[in-house]
């Protein structure tokens, strides 16, 4: 009786290839594929360019201010760069359509700059980095946030001293 | 030559596939398995056939970093194979290096010594990814004809 449902449930199933080069492909959501990386949350600790085993991240200082290059062609898609980033800027996604022509290959970088900005208080010329904040207590408005955010290390630190006795 | 035109139409229906492992750790080589074994993939629905013999061969997929012992012997076996060719390369390894990359015992990358056409990065990459580089290879080798 048993192989007459199987029979029957093949029938009703279809075939179980997978359409994808006819049509879209069946992607697990938690897949780990291209890097994406969002320099508005980047705090500039360079942690993922030091954990990464392929050596496939590379910050450049530029006069623009600090760039944050991926090359997919030599990233083994292990996810530790995700695991170590403190601010979730540098993320996994699950596109994996990253096949290309050799002449492309140089192209596979994902690329992002950390511009640089002049401190509100100081007045020097420092990278416009996502500040530390999360392990800070009592936790940060958000308007505290952003006012750290236009400060230069230096003076971060002389508000977050401020702060702390006032 | 529109009849010319037809025969490559229909010789670009069955491309058969060449594996060389060129000291590949065996993770891209067993995605490669998967793609023509498992019916979940199955690359044999673009015509394409693994052959044993590398003078059948006109797709040709090149897996790992391509050690030093094993350069020579790959290098011979892909001069076998009858032109018009397309190489793909399966895997970070054959496309830069990968974890191996400046090694002095790998010779990575390969397109120093074969012509690349087409790169399918991932540590592996899987299946579908594979699919997707053999289909680009084919649009290739259908101008090459």
């Amino acid at each position: 009786m048993n192989f007459l449902t199987l029979f029957a449930r093949n029938l009703w199933h279809g075939p179980y290839t997978d359409v994808f080069p006819f049509g879209p492909a069946t992607t697990p959501e938690h897949l780990r594929a291209r890097i994406t990386f969002d320099p508005k949350q980047c705090e500039g600790c360079r942690l993922c360019e030091k954990v990464c085993p392929a050596g496939a991240i590379r910050f450049t200082r530029t006069p623009g201010g600090m760039t944050f290059d991926c090359w997919h062609a030599t990233c083994v898609f292990c996810g530790t760069c995700e695991f170590y980033c403190p601010t979730k800027a540098v993320k996994q996604s699950n596109d994996w359509h990253l096949a290309h022509e050799q002449g492309e290959k140089y192209a596979q970088v994902e690329h992002g700059l950390i511009p640089n900005q002049i401190c509100v208080e100081c007045g020097a010329k420092a990278l416009d980095t996502s500040p530390a904040v999360s392990h800070i207590k009592p936790p940060l408005s958000e308007t505290e946030v952003s006012e750290l955010r236009a400060r230069c290390p230096k003076c971060r630190n002389k508000y977050l001293r401020s702060r702390k006795t006032s | 030559m529109t009849f010319i035109n037809k025969l490559k139409d229909f010789a670009v229906k069955s491309p058969w596939l060449y594996r060389i492992n060129g000291g590949s750790c065996n993770g891209c080589d067993v995605e490669l398995a998967t793609t023509a074994c498992i019916p979940r993939y199955d690359v044999e629905r673009l015509g394409c056939q693994y052959c044993g013999s590398p003078r059948h061969a006109d797709i040709v997929l090149i897996t790992g970093p391509l050690t030093r012992r094993v350069l020579d012997a790959a290098r011979r076996v892909y001069d076998e194979i009858p032109d018009p060719k397309v190489t793909v390369a399966v895997g970070v390894c054959p496309i830069s290096g990968g974890i191996f990359r400046e090694s002095y015992a790998v010779c990575a990358p390969i397109d120093q010594y074969f012509p690349v056409d087409v790169n399918v990065p991932g540590c592996p990459p899987r299946p579908q990814a594979i699919i997707e580089g053999v289909a680009k290879a084919i649009a290739i080798w259908r101008q090459r004809l």
